[in-house]
Formats: structure tokens, sequence, C-alpha cells
């Protein structure tokens, strides 16, 4: 089935078509540059921006195949050699972030003492190879995941969850390669559930999602690199997110499963209790939103007039207080979830798909009658979750993320080594002690 | 940590295994008379984007003609959804094909 192909793509989009044309092994295929806006719903905008090109396309399309096209030169595949800088602090972090294979914060040197004590935090052979990773397909050995947590800052036991991580990417249903490159900006978002929050204190109280806890920072900040420097998912050239999300450093979060009144995620899941999990969503935003009322109807209305209408998967972090409250009135956790679906509804207008080309909303048996008619805000049910999580006080979190085809909530158990208890004896102690004044 | 040690360091970019590199298909002598497959995804411009290359074409090559294919999925080759033995159906009837993403 050979035929000629020619790609369109916008200008800013070149180096990334080339990179992924690379990654499926055609570093040849032909791409006419042009200048129609990035999703532009104006035809005259589409026409000007493709006449100028139009003999580019047509060129494509006919002009021979050089040598170089026809018989592509096997492109050197970088596979750098296992110590690649000596250095000081200030020159190892300059020879990293000018390498491409840091995040613009200071990063820990990982020497050989580093990586092998970070090694301690798993029973897997450094050279296993936990899996390949897209686009570059870079093979994600024990060792580089360790190499790169110690650069974020990891302790060795956030080894077992950086490992369920890097297996999380693979997994198909999480969408990782659509949302770690699309435009649209989508960030991991970890929730950790079992006992593996308690050994290594991941904050799922006051603040859980800000800055301050290891666990919570280091993890994000691993996966991040493990991304980057395992996926080969370069800004700019393969992620183009087009405003960026601050998320992509850290965005981890456990769950509040002691003082919830409801089973964790991981149980939902199925789960055991006594398991440790992982789950992932890769949203691009969430906003904070507090009870009009105190009670379990203003909770409830608080969170469905302040749904995004985006259709997609989401996550609604409860605090504990209002758990508790919900739990009293007998709500449980599932009907919870179905009050959110059936009751979280938006005008049509509302939905950017109502103004599409390619609309998803007006379809034969869907068709909204006006824009004024209401359409739900969340088009799955199986699309959401709850997390209890959080600190006193009233705000709630609404995490909005997409509905790429096939992507899914992922859950995976967290695998400790056999060693576990004493790994984590060593390093239970490192908490933060903040001094009163 | 003293800034005046030194360290030696490890890698952090993983090794990958060198992808076999495919050439291109060869290309068309001339686009007169030929059918030329225009392929769209879900973005909005894509569809816009091809409206355009099929009126330009038309205009230079009033004997060509166009056939239309929608890739169904995001970032999931058309070949390895539900849809390839009509992806493949329809590469096999056109001479060769412009592809827009709508970016």
């Amino acid at each position: 089935m050979q035929k000629p192909v020619v790609l369109l793509a916008n200008e800013g989009f070149v180096t990334d078509g080339r990179s992924a044309a690379s990654s499926k092994g055609m570093p040849g295929l032909r791409i006419v540059s042009e200048s129609v806006p990035c999703e532009c719903t104006i035809e005259a905008d589409a026409e000007a921006g493709i006449v100028p090109v139009m003999e580019q396309i047509i060129d494509g399309l006919v002009q021979p195949l050089t040598a170089e096209e026809q018989s592509p030169t096997s492109k050197e595949r970088v596979n750098p050699s296992r110590i690649i800088f000596k250095g000081d602090f200030a020159e190892t972090n300059r020879f990293f972030y000018k390498s491409g294979w840091g995040d613009g914060l200071p990063l820990v040197p990982p020497t050989e003492e580093a990586v092998q004590e970070m090694l301690t935090g798993t029973d897997l052979r450094p050279d296993h190879i936990v899996g390949t990773v897209q686009p570059r397909l870079g093979k994600a050995t024990v060792e580089k995941i360790a190499v790169n947590a110690v650069m974020a800052g990891a302790l060795p036991t956030h080894m077992p969850v950086l490992i369920a991580g890097v297996e999380h990417l693979l997994d198909p249903l999480t969408r990782f390669g659509t949302f770690s490159m699309s435009t649209g900006s989508w960030s991991p978002f970890w929730v950790v559930n079992g006992p593996i929050r308690n050994d290594i204190h991941v904050n799922s109280s006051s603040g859980s999602m800000s800055p301050g806890n290891i666990a919570n920072a280091a993890i994000g900040r691993a996966m991040g690199l493990i991304i980057k420097n395992l996926g080969g998912i370069r800004k700019g050239v393969e992620d183009m997110g087009v405003i960026g999300n601050p998320g992509k450093y850290s965005m981890v979060l456990g769950e509040n499963e002691e003082r919830s009144p409801w089973v964790p995620l991981h149980v939902d899941e199925g789960f055991d209790k006594d398991d440790s999990a992982l789950s992932l969503i890769f949203p691009n935003c969430f906003t904070q939103t507090w009870p009009y009322t105190s009670d379990d109807k203003g909770i409830l209305r608080s969170i469905i007039y302040n749904i995004k209408p985006v259709g997609g998967l989401c996550c609604f972090v409860i605090p504990p207080a209002h758990a508790n409250t919900l739990a009293q009135k007998g709500w449980t956790k599932e009907m919870v979830r179905q009050y959110i679906v059936e009751f979280a509804r938006s005008p049509a207008y509302r939905h950017h798909s109502f103004y599409d080309t390619n609309n998803a909303l007006v379809r034969p048996g869907n068709a909204p009658l006006s824009a004024m008619d209401t359409v739900a805000a969340i088009t799955d049910p199986n699309y959401a979750r709850i997390v209890v999580a959080g600190g006193p006080g009233t705000f709630m979190g609404l995490v909005f993320s997409a509905a790429f085809p096939g992507a899914r909530w992922v859950t995976k158990k967290i695998a400790v080594p056999a060693n576990w208890k004493k790994l984590v004896s060593k390093y239970r102690s490192l908490v933060p002690t903040y001094e009163r004044y | 940590m003293n800034e005046r040690s030194t360290f030696e360091v490890l890698s952090p970019w993983a090794q990958a295994d060198p992808i076999p590199l495919m050439g291109i298909s060869p290309r068309l002598e001339d686009l007169a008379a030929k059918k030329i497959g225009l392929f769209y995804n879900f973005k909005r411009a894509s569809a816009l984007m091809l409206s355009a290359v099929e009126q330009e074409l038309k205009k230079r090559y009033p004997s060509i003609i166009t056939s239309w294919y929608r890739f169904s999925g995001v970032n999931i080759p058309e070949i390895e959804t539900n849809n390839s033995d009509k992806f493949k159906e329809w590469v096999k009837g056109v001479d060769g094909v412009v592809l827009a993403v709508g970016d």
C-alpha cells in the first residue's frame, strides 16, 4: 500500500511532526509548513494559509525522491555511556540543563553512591526493563528510574511508587502519549492509596497538593523527569502544551483514608484495603470551591454548579469534614457520584462542541434542540471519581481532564520490596518539624 | 552538600534500540486525472485546510478526483483501530494522500 503522502503542519508544529515521523521510522516524511491558525474555524483563514504553499504540496506529491528519502541512513541513536559527566554541583547542574535533561530546578547529582542507595527501594535488578516509554521508546530500566529519582530528590522508599508510575505510562488506557504531548498541557495527577501513604508520608491532609512534603513533591517531579528522559518528551518538541501546566512539576495527593467515612479509591477499583495503589488521570486544570451552605445540599450544589462542562475524566477532592457531613446524611460515595453525573448540567451554549464544525453534541439522537437545552457536564459516569483529602476548612477541589477516546482512570498496585519495614524505618523520621512562633 | 565536591554522575537519558527506518513511497509523475486522498482528523482546521487544498488542486488539475477520509481516533494509528479494513480499502483506492491534522 505504498502511496505518496504529504503532511500539512502549522509552522509551529513542523519540529513536532518531524519528531513523530522519526519515532515511527519514517524521518523523510514530506511535511509542508503552513500558516493556517491552529484549530482554525474560518474558511477564509484556512484558504489564506494554504494557497501560498500549494506548489509545495504539489511538489511533495510529484518531486522524485532523493537518495536519502528513498533509503534513509540510520539516525544515530544517542545511547550515552553510563557515567556521563564529572564536575562540581553547579557544573553538573549546568551540564544536565544544557543537555535538556532537567526541569529548570536544581537537580541532585545522580552519583553511583546515590543511585545505589535509591536502588535499595526495590527488589528488581537494576537492568530489569519495566518497559519502553513512548514516543522515543526509551528503555525504562530500574537503574534509569533510580537515576531520575535521585535527581528529583526522591527517597529510596519512593521507588515502588515510581515503578508503578512507569507501569501507568505503559498502560494504553491512561492515554499517556496523547495527554503528555497534547496542546492541552495535561499533567499527570497521581493519587496514592493504602499503607504506603503513611510509610512514606504522602500528605493527604492540609495542603496536600502544595509544596512542602518530600513524597508529594519528589514523586511527581521524578515522574516528570522520567517522562522527559525515558520517554523523550521535550517541551516544544514533543510536548506541544500551549500554555503549559505547573502541575507537570508535581501533582501528587494521598487519600485521607483514616478520616474518610467511605472506602478509599483503590478499594473502589477492586484492590484490598491493605494494598497500596497508585491512580492516574491527566487533568489540565482544577478549581476550588466551597459549599453554598454547610449541609449536604450546599456541598453538592457547589460541586455541580462549578463543574467545567468538558465532559471528561474528573476527580472531586472532598475534605473529610464534608465527606462526613454527606455520609451522616446517608450519602454513599456512589450516590454522590451518580448525583453529580445526573445533575451537573449546563446549557448547550456553554459546550465548545455545540459550536464545533465536528459537532459532537449535534448528532442524531443527541442533538440539543436549542442552545438553552441542558446537557450533561460529565458524559460518562465512569469518568468521575471521588477522593477524600485535605485538611480542616471548607474548600473542595474539582479536577478536570478530557474525554480522549479510550482514556480511563487507571489504578495499579504498588509492590514493595521484601525489606520494606527496615527501609521505611530508615527514612521514616525524615519529616519537617515546624518551630513555634 | 558541599558545592565544591566533585561528582561523577550517571546519565538519566534512556537507551533505546534503533528504530528500523523506512524510505517514503515513490512519488507520482503528474497529478492529472489522479485520485488524491484527503485525510483529516478531529481538529477543526483540518477539514477546512483540505477543502482549500481540494479547491486549489481542482483549479490546477480539473481532471483530479478527491476522496475524503476522517481519522477516527486520537493519536492511535488508524490501522490499529476498528476501522482498519475500511482505511486499507480507502488507501488502496487513492493515488496519493494529503494529510492535515489541524495544527
